[in-house]
């Protein structure tokens, strides 16, 4: 579903991608593991279109998106929860859920009525934002907030979700509360790319994970194996 | 002094205010999708109001000719956007601030040669008589001024907040990488909101002109009394500009009737004096705070 092939991206002369490749089947949860510095949320910028690659293809349901606009390659169905949430902070909850299917919903009246299912689905998922629904997003808690942010994803109908750093800053329980959505996620066959610090959370949930170093992945393959491998159990794992 | 001319003083002002304060929100509305501003805004209030002038001495009636010079403003706006202020934010310049300038200046240019520099008086249906209200005479184009004022703010507000579209709106203003990857296009929103300004601005020059006449220079005075309201108010309040106009232009007719006309513009300079240096961010407006 997601086909990221040699990729090469960086911010003014310093590369930071050299040659990134990996692969996300459809229906799975893949995660992206790696130290701080490694590139993994330039790996996401740069899948998403925030980042424009200098090299390589990233293949969306077979279709190149590479160099597209964000905003296209988010309306071919692809939805990046961003590292530190980025919640549309003076709009309200719901404004921001709504906003999360803009590119398939009517853009003057009817919109709401159209984006109901959605909405009752993340609530349903959700259900503390149920409770805040007109509610400022700036004001909820960082814990809230990354509800939303997901939500915010969900309701696009992806065929792919980014999902980078969800747990940061967040306390404990939360985290925890963090990964459960992500397994829920994965119970309803959402295909899901993950960026997550915390290496050994993200092992017990994932199908398949990539290990970054210095901008391409050093190791890959499925929980099991990796939690056998001595170079990522000394890194990450220890 | 009697109260009922300081009374019909400060109404009159604060009416003639409300074209400022429009203006103002010409500026708030590329500033919330862009950080950008027109600087030539004041050319595009003169060179509509020109354009709506030569629509009715075609013939055609006031009720068509609002919505064209609107539209026309609404082009005009697009033009700017275009020419002065894609390539700079694309390139994270500062180069729209020079480039809107230099475009005000075509347009300048352009107004005279197409219509000459005399001021010419500005039909409209609406009656110049005077009605008594609440102990003051409001003349019926003042009250138009007000109508149109408030009515197309009101309008702009509620599609920002009700549509779908509008909200978009928002989101850019917040934050653009995040509405980007919603799917929200920020070139689109920003060309929106500059199309918007336009037609606000045009709106301003329609009204506006029946009372001063029309000619190149008509803004001029004008567009640095909005400025000053809009950084009196600061640049994310449509409130705060509604107030601080109506204020600033009580109370400059209130100087020029007390200390001569000579002083008039002397109120709205100091109010920009003393707002630079004591709240930079404008009374209405907000800190930003980032927390990281």
């Amino acid at each position: 579903m997601l086909q990221v092939e040699d990729l090469y991206a960086g911010y003014g002369a310093s590369e930071v991608l050299t040659g990134t490749t990996l692969t996300v089947k459809k229906g799975t949860l893949v995660a992206l593991i790696g130290a701080n510095g490694a590139g993994k949320t330039t790996t996401m910028r740069a899948i998403s279109g925030g980042l424009k690659p200098s090299r390589g293809k990233v293949k969306l349901d077979g279709q190149e998106v590479q160099g597209l606009d964000a905003s296209r390659i988010a309306q071919l169905g692809l939805a990046h929860a961003p590292e530190g949430r980025k919640v549309f902070g003076p709009l309200s909850v719901e404004d921001n859920l709504l906003l999360g299917a803009y590119s398939r919903l009517p853009r003057f009246f009817g919109f709401k009525a159209k984006a109901q299912a959605d909405l009752d689905r993340v609530y349903d998922l959700f259900p503390k934002l149920k409770d805040r629904t007109s509610q400022a997003a700036g004001t909820l808690s960082g814990g809230e907030q990354q509800m939303l942010a997901i939500g915010r994803a969900l309701m696009a109908r992806p065929k792919v979700m980014l999902l980078d750093e969800p747990s940061m800053g967040l306390a404990p329980v939360i985290v925890q509360e963090v990964f459960r959505t992500i397994l829920r996620l994965k119970e309803e066959g959402i295909t899901l790319l993950l960026v997550e610090q915390f290496a050994k959370s993200a092992l017990e949930v994932v199908d398949y994970a990539y290990v970054m170093e210095r901008g391409r992945i050093a190791v890959e393959g499925t929980p099991a194996e990796l939690s056998r491998n001595e170079r990522v159990i000394a890194a990450y794992l220890g | 002094m009697n109260a009922s001319i300081i009374g019909q003083m400060a109404v009159s002002g604060a009416l003639m205010g409300l074209v400022y304060a429009l203006i103002a929100y010409g500026f708030q509305l590329t500033y919330a999708t862009s950080k950008s501003i027109n600087f030539g805004q004041g050319e595009l209030v003169m060179v509509s109001a020109f354009f709506s002038l030569t629509l009715t001495n075609l013939g055609f009636s006031y009720w068509f000719m609002v919505p064209g010079g609107l539209l026309f403003g609404a082009l005009l706006g697009l033009v700017v956007e275009r020419a002065g202020v894609r390539l700079a934010l694309e390139q994270k310049s500062e180069g729209w601030i020079l480039l809107t300038i230099i475009i005000g200046l075509f347009f300048f240019s352009a107004a005279e040669n197409i219509w000459g520099r005399d001021d010419r008086p500005f039909p409209t249906p609406i009656s110049a008589d005077p009605i008594h209200f609440l102990g003051v005479d409001v003349t019926r184009l003042e009250l138009a001024v007000a109508v149109g004022v408030l009515g197309i703010m009101g309008l702009i507000e509620l599609f920002k907040r009700r549509t779908l579209l509008g909200k978009a709106f928002e989101a850019v203003s917040a934050d653009r990488d995040a509405a980007e990857l919603m799917g929200i296009s920020a070139t689109r929103t920003v060309m929106l909101s500059y199309g918007l300004s336009g037609a606000v601005a045009a709106l301003a020059g329609i009204l506006v002109s029946p009372i001063t006449t029309v000619g190149p220079t008509m803004a001029s005075a004008i567009i640095l009394k909005a400025f000053s309201v809009a950084v009196v108010a600061g640049l994310d309040s449509g409130f705060g500009v509604v107030l601080i106009g109506m204020f600033l232009g009580a109370l400059e007719s209130l100087s020029s009737y007390y200390l001569g006309s000579g002083w008039r513009e002397a109120p709205g300079l100091i109010l920009l004096i003393l707002a630079l240096a004591v709240r930079p961010t404008g009374v209405f407006g907000k800190a930003i705070i980032r927390k990281v």
